[in-house]
């Protein structure tokens, strides 16, 4: 198994990302968003004009305040939402032309780890990793077994493989889900904000895995997230969405010296800035003493 | 006009709905071929829809025949024809009670479990999460749980209405001394292949009404605590109207 020495354990490289980002520097792109405009039903829109390549072999992270539509950029990689306007191309296949057939097939070659794992919670944990295995393959049990117990062994659960899901911690979900996602050998690992509420040592172990199967399995990973001292650490290049667009790409020490005032206050973790803590309101003592309604 | 309009958007509305839950029900049946050959999953749900469901059918099954026993023997001796007891509740369990009574059980029990079970499964993102992994949740979770519950409710029809025979022979056979051999003979030689045949044809049709109202709606459930709520509510409301109005249609065909 490529992901692992001759001790089971995950080959993890020293160098970090900087190391790591120097083959992919030449990969070309895995994924490429071209003027992508997206409204959800209420009429929202979220992204009007979004352009964005994802390099081969990178770690990408893709950040930005809440409700800008990081998961949404996710749905429209992985074919789960279409855009209105633009183009998604995976690997060269524009997602919104595909069959369901042949967006299936794109899929196969793609694992995606949820925030909450979004493991099945009517298997057990070696089930839920042999899930896509049993389903996509004719393999002998013994194979499954061996290969099920490998990825567990990998995120470091092979001994919980005989829990249900309702007795893992967040982390522990989260790397059964990872186990689950590299069970059929992706090209490319997309997660879905990784980090969220996971306490310094599981978002160690997690950060460290995302590092690792990318460059042990040699895939590409796009993490969304907004933790940004945590991600800088392994990313190779991040983008940063704000209202609707990329305001800003490069790699950590690029967004840093970014002049954006959004991206200053993002990467920074300003309260204040371009982004509002308040929700457009009226304003505030009209509305205690003018009888406002909330509507 | 405003009543009109909104009269006219509630009746789009509904239009809408049935049209939705029509080409869902088209889905289900394209892919039932080959989700046939998959036993196991349908064998599981059918343990879950069925054997889950046999104590609540089985005790209601036995008071229903309790009062049946009573109800018919108070009004077969106004008449002297207490003998007649066995086939009065035999026909009536078969024909109407043990259909329609099942059916309003399996929803409220079974047809709740699987709406909460999907919704909860689109709430989590185990639904998507399939569906990332290049597995079709409906093959994979909605078909065997329509077909356990298709499989599950005549079996159950046939439960309670042995239960229920039994209930009524206790009250009137044991409690109310009617002769036990009047009460089985007659019952035996006025029952009919096709009165039995109707109970069964009604608890398949009305195994597939639930069945699928109930994944529909749990399917479709909105990802949140409040819509998977809905969702079960709606699995009960809807299946007992729509229980009640293809027993009408159906008895109006089979007499």
């Amino acid at each position: 198994m490529p992901l692992s020495n001759h001790n089971g354990e995950l080959l993890y490289n020293q160098s970090g990302p900087a190391g790591a980002s120097a083959p992919a520097a030449q990969s070309p792109s895995i994924a490429v968003l071209r003027d992508v405009h997206y409204a959800v039903d209420s009429g929202k829109q979220v992204f009007t004009g979004l352009d964005l390549e994802i390099r081969r072999g990178a770690v990408t992270a893709i950040m930005g305040p809440s409700g800008t539509g990081k998961t949404t950029l996710l749905k429209l990689i992985t074919g789960q939402v279409l855009a209105d306007r633009g183009q998604v191309l995976v690997d060269g296949l524009d997602v919104a032309k595909l069959r369901r057939k042949e967006l299936y097939a794109l899929r196969r070659r793609m694992g995606m780890l949820f925030q909450n794992g979004a493991l099945l919670t009517d298997l057990d944990v070696f089930e839920n990793v042999a899930f896509p295995l049993r389903e996509h393959t004719r393999l002998p049990e013994r194979l499954i077994r061996t290969i099920v117990l490998t990825k567990l062994h990998a995120v470091g659960l092979r001994g919980a493989a005989a829990l249900s899901p309702q007795q893992l911690s967040g982390g522990m979900s989260r790397r059964v889900a990872l186990a689950r996602a590299i069970a059929m050998d992706p090209d490319i690992l997309i997660y879905d904000e990784p980090f969220a509420g996971l306490d310094p040592i599981s978002m160690g172990m997690v950060l460290r895995l995302i590092r690792s199967l990318n460059d042990a399995l040699g895939i590409t990973s796009i993490v969304v997230t907004h933790d940004v001292r945590e991600i800088s650490q392994i990313s190779d290049s991040s983008f940063i969405i704000s209202e609707g667009k990329v305001v800003a790409s490069g790699t950590t020490a690029e967004l840093r010296d970014h002049p954006s005032p959004i991206v200053h206050q993002f990467v920074e973790g300003l309260a204040d800035g371009p982004v509002s803590f308040h929700y457009p309101a009226p304003e505030y003592h009209e509305q205690l003493l003018g009888g406002h309604s909330f509507a | 006009m405003t009543i009109l309009r909104e009269l006219l958007q509630s009746f789009l509305t509904f239009l809408e709905r049935v049209g939705l839950l029509a080409r869902f029900a088209l889905q289900l049946l394209v892919i039932t071929p080959a989700g046939l050959l998959r036993v196991r999953p349908i064998i599981e749900q059918v343990y879950n829809t069925g054997a889950l469901s046999l104590v609540i059918i089985m005790t209601c099954g036995l008071f229903v025949g309790m009062v049946l026993g009573l109800q018919g023997y108070d009004l077969l001796t106004r008449f002297g024809s207490e003998e007649y007891l066995g086939t009065a509740t035999a026909i009536s369990l078969l024909r109407e009670l043990g259909p329609v009574v099942t059916a309003l059980l399996f929803a409220g029990r079974a047809g709740t479990a699987l709406a909460a079970e999907l919704g909860l499964m689109r709430a989590t993102d185990q639904i998507a999460a399939m569906e990332i992994m290049a597995v079709d949740p409906m093959r994979r979770v909605v078909l065997p749980r329509f077909l356990g519950g298709v499989i599950a409710m005549p079996l159950l029809v046939s439960i309670f209405v042995v239960v229920g025979l039994f209930g009524a022979q206790l009250v009137g056979v044991e409690f109310f001394g009617v002769d036990s051999g009047s009460f089985w003979s007659q019952m035996r030689s006025s029952v009919e292949l096709s009165d039995v045949r109707e109970g069964l044809i009604k608890g398949v049709v009305f195994g597939i009404a639930c069945s699928l109202i109930a994944v529909y709606e749990g399917y479709n459930a909105l990802p949140t605590a409040e819509g998977v709520g809905r969702a079960t509510t709606r699995t009960v409301v809807i299946s007992a109207v729509v229980t009640l109005i293809l027993d009408y249609i159906l008895t109006a065909l089979m007499l």
